[in-house]
Formats: C-alpha cells, structure tokens, sequence
C-alpha cells in the first residue's frame, strides 16, 4: 500500500519546468497520476512556468486547492509552493480566513467546476462579493471526474453522464455570468486550448488587486469524451466519438467563441458554446482586506 | 501597535458582564486574533460584541456567510499563525462538523465555542438544553479526541475560555467551550485580572527555532512519549509543502502505519489527562451521596448540598469542568465509597450519567434527574439526596 508512488512510472523528464514538480522534488518521482488526454497535466506546468518566471514568493502565495481530480495538481505543480487541500467547495472560505489573517497574502485557489457551481458556490458568490484579494482559478471539465463521471452543474445540456443516462436536462451554471454578477472585478475564461492566453490572464490576476476569477476549460477524455459525441446538443448533425485528448482538445476549440464575436451572435447560436476572453477588469472597487484594515484604523482612533 | 495593546485588557476589577461578553473578553485576553462567525441565537451577542473589540485590537471579526465558511476562515487563520475562534449552537456545530475532523486530523488548534439550545434548526432557540455534550465527543468523522470544558458562571466564561485556548496551543486540537442559551444570556459581575495576570496565565503559540520534520504529533521510538511539535504556519520556512490529512504522509500517499497515526490523535490527549482534566470537589471528602454535574446543574446541586448538610446527610458535588476526555480516575476515586450517585443533568440522555456508569460498583444506584428547557431547582436535587439517604 505504501509503495504505490514506487510503482509508478519514472522518467527524469528534461523539461526545465516539471523538474520543479513537488512530487519531483520530494521523490524524484515526475509521473502524473491524470488519466490520458486530461487537461490538468498541461494548467499544473503552466502554473509552475508562471510562478517560476514570476518569481512569486511562495509564502505570499499559498496555494489552496479543493477536492476533485485536479486535486492531484498539487504533486505536479512547483516544489517550493505551500499547497493545502481543503475541504470539497470549502477552498474559498478557507483562503478567506488566510488572507485576513495575514493580509500580505494572496492566495491562490484551484478548484473545479463541482467545487466552485455545486458544493461550494455560496462560498464562491461571496468571495466574489468581497472583492477580497485572491486568485481563484475554475477548472471546468463539465463533469465529476473524480466520482466516476457524474453530471456536474456545468454539464452541456444533452450530454450522457452516468448520472444523465439518456442526456443532461438541466441548464447549466456559468462560473463566468455568477462571477459577474457577485461582484468579482478579474473575470476571464479561457481553454487548455489556449494555454497562453490562460498565462496572461494569470500574470495579470496576479498583479490584480481584488477577487479574480479565471474559469480554464478543459477536457475529460476518460469520462466525457468517451461517452459523448462532438455534436453534444445538437443530435441532428452527425458526431464523431472524443476518445483521445487530441479530439477534445479539437472539440473544445470548435465550441469556444471569442467574446468579440459573441457579441454579435444570438443566443441559439451561443447555445451550449463556451465565451472565451476577459469579461471584465475593474481597478476602482475596494478591496475587502484594505477596507477591513481602514475599520481597524477606525476603532483604535487613528485617523 | 500600543494602542491595540491597551485596549485588550480592560481595566481589572469587577465589572457586570453578559456570559457572552464574558466569553468574548477572555478570548480577546488570551489573545484571539481571527474570529469567524455566522449569527445563531444564542450565541449572537459573540460576534455581536466581537464586531465591535476586535478592530480596537487590531484582530479580524468576520460575518461569513454560513457557518461552513466561518468554521473554514477560522482554520485558515489557525494556518497562518493566528489564534482563531468561531461561536455557533447546536446546528451550526452540525454543519461545521466535517470541518472539524479535518481540523482535528491536521492538528489544527482553534477554540469553538458552543452555545447550546434545545431542539434542530426550528427548535426552541433560547431555551437551554445539554444536548450537544454527546455530539461534541464525536463531532466529525474519523477518529479524534477533542477537548471539552463546561463553565458554570460567568467569570468562569472568561477564565475558562483563556484556559480552552492554552489547551488548543499545547495539544493542538479543537477545544470546545460548553455554554448554553441560559449562561450566555445571564449578567453577572465578572472579576477581571490585572494586564500582568492575564498575560501570565495565556500561553502564546510557539514557533520552532530551527527547522524540522516533525510537523505532526508522533511518538517517540526510544521513550515511547507522545511529543506534539509546535505548529507549523503557513508563511514561513517551517511549513510542510502540502498540508493533507494526514494519514496521506507528505507526498500525498498513503500511510503504512494508519493505526499508529489514530493512536497518536488520540493518546496525545488521553496521556495528558491529568493536566487536562479540570475537575472540582465539594464536600465530597466524607460524602456517601454523590453528587456528579457539569455547567449550570452545579449551581443547584451546591445549593441542595448545602441545605441537605444541615440535615445531617452526608453528601458531595464532584464537578467536571472538563467533560471530554473524561476525568475517569477521579471519577472512579471519587465515587468508590458512594452509596448512591446522583447525576443531574439537561438531558434526557443523561451522556454523562452513562460514563459514570462504567464505574459504578454492581448495587449502587444512578439516580439521573433529566431536564430540558429548563434547569434543576435545588429541592429536586434535594428530593433525590433526600431519597438517596433513606
């Protein structure tokens, strides 16, 4: 039982990035516990690429990280990151008490899209809400990867999960519009598709100064991609199965729509469509902990 | 930063005091830094009063959104070095529990402070009721052991709340505080100590000097001691790199040794019992009746000792004012030459009476007197010592 991480595959890669991964680092072990074709692989290494070249202070940054299988992020993404799992949905609230408690601070959240839209999307509205400085990064695979591939909340509609036998019926939660609407002042979304686009946003939240919400789209081959076809919610057109990560990633290109074109699209044409791009860059609302910090101020007398 | 400091010790003398202020006040004296809440009669006037203090000493008072949140930003502040609280009843405990366990497998230190009142979410919400004394030994899943005090008035919520949170600091588990609807809302004077006092008794929470390994609690192979390392903080160089349940170990897999990992959780508590458990006698020297109480029944029981005294019954209170883990040596001590063992409570479980059970001798009787919604006059205390006697 306690030699699992022996067993498993290890080659020293030559990839200056992942030599950084913690699970590297602690055992020399570089493998990747993601099924073939997933996303997560390519977020892990462009977040240690990003806080590599940004030389973030990893005691500054925190990184908290819900439960799913992006969870397992946490042995691939870079050594000198302190990583704390936490709680399913409850990452937010967790960083929350981080930062108030210790104000220099700027977490960073992974979570997943059953993290942030189900378990824990009150959590994640009034993050948003406070405006409190922290990044939180949405990885949405569009299913409960972890639990057998369940339907999640941001399921497409006609989708097959084992949840949705016959095909998903529910609307589906956009991180992006609830984001928005809570008050968020950094929202974007991006794919895998995109990985550099994604390491701009990021650069970007990073120096924001308030709650960023990034949503990272990203494909599950073994329990999406299989069971569907690439014309999900559009049965009359003919589809081709998603079994490999190249179809997805393909699919997922096919079903983005820059915002710029959004615009001047209907909604029957944006159905089941993932918007990419930056919805929204706000400097001019107050951050939660400097507010927090001018009440204190109050209190003790100080001008 | 001076004037924080004078402002968290209010000026030491007697001053007349919610039992909810009372609290509030020992834990801003013993140092509180972080508290999150969500209000919950009984238990507002916590948050309520700590709105209003904690800016004044430069800590944080957050209103979270659910109780969920606030049992988590109290963990994330325990992370980040500062000493953390978080107020609630009987269902927001409920809710906080998976937190909880998580707290208590990581060894994360906070003092939670359980107002108790009668009945689930709809139930009667100021009236009193001792039903969370059961609930807060197995508050979570996974195997723990917690700390649990019961105060009886309040200068006992200020002293004692001081005292949960040196527990939390030492043992480095969740300590609970067993208030009720009735002890919150009750004014009585409170005696406040001298800024020198205060600091005397708080123990501040210790950073290592040099770096280690040892982040969790362990045993020693050579001496076989429970050693608890102090806590690491997220921030610093002493900071495991991942902070997961534990039997997971650092790289996330999972332990060889699951058994060994429990045991630690459990007996670093259990070997301490005997600074733990804070337990208090009266009249008990010579007494044949025994009289076996935690928070408010104490009061009454002293009352109907008193008055059962005159009357020539010989007859004594052992009080427990730390419930979990269960004082049993002194309990067992003290109830072996006992006739009869009285055990009043506010419940109709009688969780407490069931514990005592386990060391009564075959014959002796455990006469429980349940009360819900309401607490023990001292004549049916008296009644029962009056029976017992006979």
């Amino acid at each position: 039982m306690s030699n699992i991480g022996m067993l498993l595959p290890n080659e020293k890669p030559e990839h200056p990035y992942l030599l950084k991964s913690y699970a590297g680092m602690l055992l020399g072990n570089y493998s990747t516990r993601f099924c073939a074709g997933c996303g997560y692989g390519i977020i892990a290494q462009l977040f240690t690429r990003v806080f590599e070249d940004e030389k973030l202070d990893p005691h500054l940054h925190p990184v908290v990280i819900g439960i799913g299988c992006y969870a397992q992020i946490m042995l691939l993404v870079h050594g000198n990151a302190q990583k704390i799992l936490s709680l399913h949905g409850r990452a937010p609230a967790l960083a929350t008490g981080m930062k108030m408690a210790n104000p220099k601070m700027k977490p960073i959240i992974f979570s997943g899209d059953g993290d942030s839209m189900g378990i824990g999307g009150n959590h994640f509205i009034h993050m948003c809400r406070r405006n409190i400085n922290m990044v939180e990064l949405v990885f949405n695979n569009s299913i409960y990867g972890m639990t057998g591939g369940q339907g999640a909340p941001t399921t497409l509609y006609g989708a097959r999960t084992t949840t949705t036998p016959y095909r998903m019926f529910e609307n589906r939660a956009d991180a992006v519009e609830i984001a928005l609407a809570a008050g968020a002042t950094h929202v974007a979304r991006t794919t895998v598709a995109h990985p550099r686009t994604f390491m701009k946003y990021f650069k970007k939240a990073l120096k924001h100064n308030g709650t960023s919400v990034i949503e990272i789209v990203t494909p599950c081959v073994t329990y999406f991609g299989r069971k569907n076809l690439d014309n999900i919610g559009d049965p009359d057109e003919e589809g081709e199965k998603m079994d490999t990560g190249g179809k997805m990633i393909d699919w997922i290109r096919k079903n983005t729509i820059r915002i710029n074109q959004a615009k001047f699209m209907s909604e029957e044409e944006l159905f089941n469509k993932y918007i990419i791009g930056e919805f929204r860059y706000d400097k001019s609302k107050p951050e939660y902990s400097e507010e927090y910090a001018k009440i204190q101020k109050l209190a003790m007398g100080e001008k | 930063m001076s004037k924080s400091k004078e402002k968290r010790f209010l000026s030491p003398g007697k001053h007349l005091m919610m039992g909810n202020e009372a609290m509030s006040e020992g834990a801003i004296a013993a140092g509180l830094k972080f508290f999150g809440g969500y209000p919950i009669t009984p238990s507002t006037e916590v948050i309520e009063h700590l709105a209003r203090r904690m800016p004044e000493v430069g800590g944080v008072c957050m209103q979270m959104e659910d109780e969920l949140a606030s049992i988590n930003a109290v963990m994330g502040a325990s992370l980040v070095g500062a000493k953390s609280m978080t107020a609630t009843s009987g269902p927001g405990l409920a809710l906080m529990t998976e937190t909880i366990s998580m707290a208590a497998n990581l060894e994360i230190p906070f003092v939670f402070c359980d107002v108790q009142r009668n009945g689930p979410g709809t139930g009667y919400v100021t009236d009193l009721h001792h039903n969370d004394i059961g609930f807060v030994r197995f508050s979570g899943n996974g195997e723990f052991q917690v700390i649990a005090l019961a105060p009886m008035n309040c200068q006992e919520l200020f002293d004692l709340t001081i005292i949960a949170f040196n527990f939390a600091e030492t043992y480095r588990c969740p300590v609970f505080l067993l208030s009720d609807a009735y002890l919150g809302h009750l004014h009585e004077v409170v005696e406040i100590p001298s800024e020198e006092e205060i600091l005397a008794r708080v123990v501040d929470r210790k950073y290592p000097d040099e770096p280690t390994d040892n982040f969790y609690s362990y045993r020693d192979r050579m001496t076989n001691e429970y050693i608890i390392p102090e806590m690491p903080v997220i921030g610093t160089d002493y900071c495991p790199g991942l902070w997961l349940h534990q039997p997971h170990g650092p790289a996330g897999l999972p332990t060889p040794k699951p058994v060994e990992f429990i045991q630690t959780l459990i007996e670093k508590i259990n070997v301490n019992k005997d600074k733990i458990c804070l337990t208090d006698s009266y009249q008990l020297e010579d007494a044949d009746i025994v009289i076996v109480a935690y928070g408010l029944p104490v009061r009454s029981s002293y009352r109907a000792v008193d008055i059962a005294r005159k009357e020539g019954i010989k007859v004594g209170v052992l009080r427990l004012i730390t419930v979990w883990p269960f004082p049993d040596e002194i309990v067992q001590k003290s109830i072996e030459n006992a006739k009869a063992i009285i055990v009043p409570e506010i419940n109709y479980t009688g969780v407490i009476a069931e514990q005592v059970e386990r060391f009564t001798k075959p014959g002796v009787s455990i006469i429980r007197i349940p009360k819900v919604c309401d607490f023990h006059h001292p004549d049916e205390i008296l009644k029962e010592i009056r029976e017992a006697a006979k």
